[in-house]
């Protein structure tokens, strides 16, 4: 069984507001169907604006679709009718582009990791402390740190922290929205690097949104193309340069690639 | 007030606002300790010494009754800072649970909870608060009641637009998505974050409440005679314009000084929650700042 299915999904974006505007609003998402197998990374790869990030807000539950269906690990992520409780909750988790904004500024790091351990199991403080130094020292950042705020870090160690947050709940999936993007080159590699070695380890899935065409290449098994809200090819990693979609082959001129 | 202190270097205007502290703290401490310090009974009609100038007996005189005027000012202040502790605690109450209630739940409740608020808004707010006493009567609870309502409207739309911007934050998505319910999502989230900015409207806004106690008082419709209160004495004051303007001189400067002392410190406490945090320029914390001082000079 397939990890996560994505079948036919669209969503357009209302104007909310008690007076509409009456102009046709143009689609985010339409028609969209994946499907992404357990322990491999799939790679979202678009220009901006081509919807990118509202297919990984549909798949972290957060926006149900218009039409079409998701399903994760074979149960439905938006059920009809009554609220049932979601026990897919927990085993989908994200890391954010812009690691800053992604953490309360107020907590410490110790805080911001441990809050979905608190949200789920009962750790007295010490058992806490471990876990969280172990998670630290698993993304490559000192046990020490935990007693930091966000404005003693750099973006990239606090990208680390995002990281360790995702994946404190050991979850099967993890949707990486531009995670390296606002990071400088020799950062980039360190944390993707991580995010390879902890994909082993663990045996995650990753759903990587991105507009960069070496991350993607870095880091996915498979590629699909997005493009204006729909997915226009879909080839294996290895293969992504030898592509001939010519918007592949301008993301990749655009990059240097070629 | 505010642009006296922006002129002011950083240092002198931290001496500018330790100097305000320390005088609002005087008047305070001088209000709760009116019955030890005030040499005559407030309220005490005595026509022998009417209309007095100052005295080693009656250090700012008396007035057409012959009440000290001194100890008319001193309860005067327990009276004026009692009524707008009272009334803009109670809105902050009031209006962090409606605000907190519209911009949480959204849709339908924050439509109905919102479309109230704006038949409030659609009129100035003194003179709906007057409209509301006229039907009340007169009197200091009246008064309290009608300011709250008036009040509280500005307080929940602010604390609505707070929230509003907050549920956008990336770290809240985050939160939602580790599994935080909306209980601890408001306790360690959100209330944590609206308070600053509603601390620095508070401080603006005790000034303007004053005002408004004072102005409704003055025209008869608030804090009712023998209670010393400054607008209400200003107004009993009037007729001796020209032979005693220190009666409406020296309420009115308590007015002037306590509502300018109030605003250096208010000012001073938004400044400083706007600048100080290194993580505003890494973080971009959400303006929630700029939307606070926004939305209180609207409010006038
Ligand atoms: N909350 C929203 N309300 C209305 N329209 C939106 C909203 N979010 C996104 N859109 C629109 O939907 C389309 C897709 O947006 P999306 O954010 O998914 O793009 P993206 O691929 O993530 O782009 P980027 O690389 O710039 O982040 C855009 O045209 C955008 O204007
Ligand atoms: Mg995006």
């Amino acid at each position: 069984m397939s990890l996560l299915v994505a079948e036919r999904l669209s969503k357009t974006y209302h104007a909310s507001g008690w007076f509409r505007r009456q102009t046709a609003e143009g689609s985010a998402i339409s028609n969209l169907s994946f499907t992404l197998e357990e322990g491999t990374c799939l790679g979202i790869l678009g220009e901006s604006g081509a919807g990118k990030s509202t297919l990984g807000r549909m798949v972290l539950g957060l926006l149900p679709p218009d039409e079409g269906r998701l399903t994760f690990r074979g149960e439905d992520l938006y059920p009809k009718g009554r609220r049932t409780r979601r026990s897919w909750r927990r085993d989908i988790q994200v890391v954010f582009q812009d690691s800053y904004s992604a953490v309360n500024p107020r907590m410490t790091i110790r805080q911001i990791i441990s809050e979905p351990l608190r949200n789920y199991e009962r750790q007295s403080a010490q058992e806490e402390r471990r876990t969280v130094a172990e998670l630290l020292e698993l993304v490559g950042l000192a046990a020490d740190d935990m007693l930091k705020r966000p404005s003693q870090m750099s973006g990239g160690q606090l990208q680390r922290v995002n990281i360790a947050r995702a994946i404190a709940l050991k979850p099967k999936l993890i949707v990486l929205d531009e995670p390296v993007s606002s990071l400088d080159m020799i950062v980039q590699k360190q944390i993707l690097h991580h995010l390879r070695a902890l994909k082993e380890k663990y045996g995650l899935s990753y759903l990587l949104i991105s507009h960069d065409v070496m991350a993607v290449h870095y880091l996915a098994d498979r590629v699909a193309l997005l493009e204006k809200g729909t997915l226009v090819d879909t080839v294996d990693a290895s293969e992504m340069f030898e592509s001939g979609h010519p918007t592949f082959r301008a993301m990749m001129q655009a990059a240097g690639v070629e | 007030m505010n642009v006296l202190l922006r002129v002011l270097s950083p240092a002198r205007r931290r001496w500018a606002l330790i100097l305000a502290l320390a005088l609002l703290l005087a008047i305070v401490v001088c209000g709760l300790l009116a019955p030890y310090l005030a040499p005559h009974d407030p309220n005490l009609v005595d026509f022998a010494h009417k209309l007095e100038g100052p005295s080693s007996d009656y250090p700012l005189g008396t007035d057409q009754l012959g009440r000290c005027l001194l100890s008319r000012l001193l309860y005067g202040t327990q009276v004026s800072l009692g009524l707008a502790l009272l009334i803009v605690s109670s809105c902050l109450v009031l209006g962090l649970a409606i605000g907190f209630l519209a911009g949480y739940a959204g849709g339908i409740v924050d439509s109905l909870v919102m479309r109230a608020c704006d038949a409030i808004l659609a009129f100035p707010s003194l003179i709906l608060a007057i409209s509301l006493i006229a039907v009340w009567g007169a009197g200091w609870k009246q008064m309290a009641v009608a300011l709250i309502i008036v009040q509280t409207v500005y307080y929940a739309r602010f604390v609505r637009g707070l929230v509003n911007q907050l549920k956008q934050q990336t770290y809240i998505v985050a939160a939602r998505v580790s599994g935080t319910s909306p209980f601890r999502m408001m306790s360690r989230h959100i209330v944590p974050n609206l308070l600053p900015p509603l601390l620095v409207v508070v401080s603006l806004e005790i000034g303007w409440v004053i005002m408004d106690i004072s102005a409704l008082s003055f025209v008869g419709l608030g804090v009712q005679a023998p209670m010393a209160e400054w607008g209400a004495m200003i107004n009993e004051g009037k007729s001796f314009i020209r032979s005693h303007p220190r009666l409406m001189i020296a309420p009115g400067a308590m007015i002037f000084i306590l509502v300018a002392l109030l605003n250096v410190v208010g000012d001073a406490v938004g400044e400083r929650k706007g600048a100080g945090s290194p993580l505003r320029k890494k973080a971009k914390t959400s303006g929630l700042l700029e939307t606070a001082n926004k939305e209180v000079s609207h409010e006038r």
